[in-house]
C-alpha cells in the first residue's frame, strides 16, 4: 500500500497532498496517510463527504483513505 | 474596486451617532456617579438616562439590568451568578470559550453536542433536564450565525435556570419566554468595544458570584461616556433595524446562493433560514485560510477567519469541528447596517478570483 508522509505539515497541506495521491490510484484501492496536523482528521472527513472517497482513523495520527471512484 | 475595508470585518464599526456623542459624553460625564458633587450629581443623570434607554430598547427594566466595563467578563456572571456548588452546569459544544472555562471550573459540566445544522438536537437535553441546574444557552452562534430552537429548548429544560447569551444575537433575537439571566455585548449593535450588559430576571436565584461588599451585584465599573455611546448606538440601531434586516437577509442570501452556485467543494455553515441575517461562514476546500484573509485584504475586504492557521494556538474552530465543516480555507462574512449591494457583489467577485488563484498555485 502507498504511505503519505505528511507528519510536520500544516492545514490544508495534507488534504492537498492526500487528493493528489489518490488521483495516482485506482478505485477501490487505498493509501495509508500520515498526519499529525490538529485539523486534519476534520478536514480528512469533509474532503471524503465532498469528493465521495472514504476516510478511516487506523492509529495515531493515522488514516486510511480508500478512492471510491473514478474522478 | 471601491476599496471598504472594515465593512466586512467580524466586529462591527462604531455606529456614527455613538462616535459623535462620544466626545461630549467625555466632557459631560467624566465625574464618579455616586459623588455628592455637583459634577456627579450630572453623572448620575446620565448614567440613569443611559440606563433608561438601554433597558426599554432591550425590552427590559432599568432595574433588571446591571453594565459590565468588562464584557468577558459578562458570561461568568450570567452562568455562575446562577450555579450553585451541587449544581450541573449544561452547555453545548459550540459555546464561547469562556464557558468552557467556567465549565472546566466547576464540579459538575454536560456538554450536549450540536447537530451538522449548528443546533442542539432538543431531544438531548432531555437527560440533563431533570437535574438542578443551569443551562448556559447560546442563543445565536457568532461563528457562524445559527439560531438555535430557543423556545423548544427553553421548554425542554424544565428544571434547569437559564443563562441565555445575547452576546451575538443581540436584539436580533427575542428574549425567550423563560429566562434568569441574560447577557449582551454593545458591540452586537455597533456601540463601542468594553460595554456588556447583565440582565437579571430571576433576583432571588441569582449572587454575585465575585467577592464583594455590600449589595453590590457587579464592579460598577464600565465607564459612563462609553455607556452613554453604548445606550446611543442602541437608539440608532433600533432605529435602522426593521428596514436594514431584510436587506442583510437578501444580500447573506445571495451570497451563499452565488458561491455554492460558482466554486465547487465549499462549505456553508447552517441554514439561512435559522440564522442571523448578517453572518456567513464559508469554508474551501484545498484553500488556506490565512492566505484567502489576505488576497481578500488586499482587495478591501476584511473578514475573519476559524481555520487553524490563523488561530493563535494553531487549533481549529471547535465551533466547525462539532458541525463536521471544512476547518481550513475557512472565512467569516459580517454584514453592518451600512452594506451595499455594490460591496457584497465586489466582495462575491473577489472571493471567487481568490479561491481560483490559491487552488492553481
Amino acid at each position: 500500500m502507498k504511505e503519505l508522509n505528511c507528519l510536520g505539515m500544516r492545514c490544508p497541506l495534507p488534504i492537498i497532498e492526500t487528493a493528489k495521491g489518490v488521483r495516482n490510484i485506482t478505485a477501490g484501492q487505498s493509501i495509508r496517510l500520515l498526519a499529525d496536523d490538529p485539523a486534519t482528521e476534520i478536514d480528512l472527513r469533509a474532503w471524503a463527504r465532498m469528493t465521495g472517497n472514504y476516510v478511516e482513523v487506523v492509529g495515531v495520527n493515522e488514516f486510511l483513505v480508500t478512492k471510491a471512484k473514478v474522478d | 474596486m471601491v476599496h471598504i475595508t472594515g465593512n466586512f470585518l467580524a466586529e462591527s464599526p462604531l455606529s456614527p451617532k455613538a462616535r459623535e456623542v462620544l466626545g461630549d459624553a467625555i466632557d459631560q460625564g467624566w465625574s464618579e456617579p455616586g459623588k455628592l458633587a455637583h459634577s456627579g450629581a450630572r453623572a448620575r443623570i446620565l448614567r440613569d438616562e443611559a440606563l433608561t434607554s438601554i433597558a426599554s430598547n432591550l425590552g427590559l427594566r432599568s432595574e433588571e439590568i446591571e453594565v459590565l466595563g468588562e464584557p468577558s467578563l459578562g458570561h461568568f456572571f450570567s452562568i455562575a451568578g446562577l450555579l450553585r456548588p451541587t449544581d450541573t452546569l449544561v452547555h453545548s459544544n459550540v459555546d464561547r470559550k469562556e464557558v468552557f472555562a467556567i465549565a472546566r471550573n466547576h464540579d459538575k459540566s454536560e456538554e450536549v453536542p450540536v447537530e451538522t445544522s449548528g443546533r442542539i438536537k432538543v431531544a438531548t437535553l432531555k437527560k440533563h433536564s431533570q437535574n438542578e441546574g443551569v443551562f448556559a444557552l447560546q442563543v445565536a452562534n457568532g461563528e457562524t450565525g445559527v439560531i438555535q430552537d430557543v423556545e423548544a429548548l427553553v421548554n425542554e429544560a424544565r428544571n434547569l435556570r437559564l443563562a441565555c447569551d445575547f452576546s451575538s444575537a443581540g436584539t436580533r433575537v427575542p428574549l425567550p419566554s423563560r429566562w434568569d439571566s441574560a447577557y449582551f455585548d454593545a458591540k452586537s449593535w455597533q456601540g463601542p468595544q468594553g460595554i456588556g450588559i447583565l440582565a437579571i430576571r430571576n433576583g432571588a436565584a441569582w449572587k454575585n458570584p465575585l467577592p464583594h461588599i455590600g449589595h453590590t451585584r457587579t464592579p460598577q465599573s464600565a465607564s459612563l461616556p462609553l455607556m452613554i455611546a453604548a445606550a446611543v448606538a442602541l437608539e440608532e440601531w433600533q432605529e435602522k433595524e426593521n428596514e436594514a434586516e431584510p436587506r442583510l437577509r437578501s444580500f447573506s442570501e445571495e451570497l451563499r446562493r452565488e458561491i455554492a452556485a460558482t466554486i465547487e467543494n465549499c462549505d456553508i455553515a447552517g441554514d439561512i433560514d435559522q440564522s442571523l441575517p448578517h453572518i456567513t461562514s464559508l469554508s474551501f476546500l484545498y484553500v488556506e485560510g490565512e492566505e484567502l484573509l489576505r488576497r481578500l485584504e488586499l482587495a478591501g475586504f476584511s473578514v475573519d477567519s476559524g481555520s487553524a492557521c490563523t488561530a493563535e494556538d494553531l487549533q481549529p474552530s471547535h465551533v466547525l469541528a462539532a458541525m463536521e465543516l471544512l476547518t481550513h480555507g475557512n472565512i467569516r462574512i459580517t454584514l453592518h447596517h451600512d452594506t451595499t449591494s455594490l460591496q457584497v457583489r465586489e466582495l462575491i467577485s473577489a472571493i471567487k478570483l481568490a479561491v481560483t488563484d490559491l487552488r492553481a498555485s
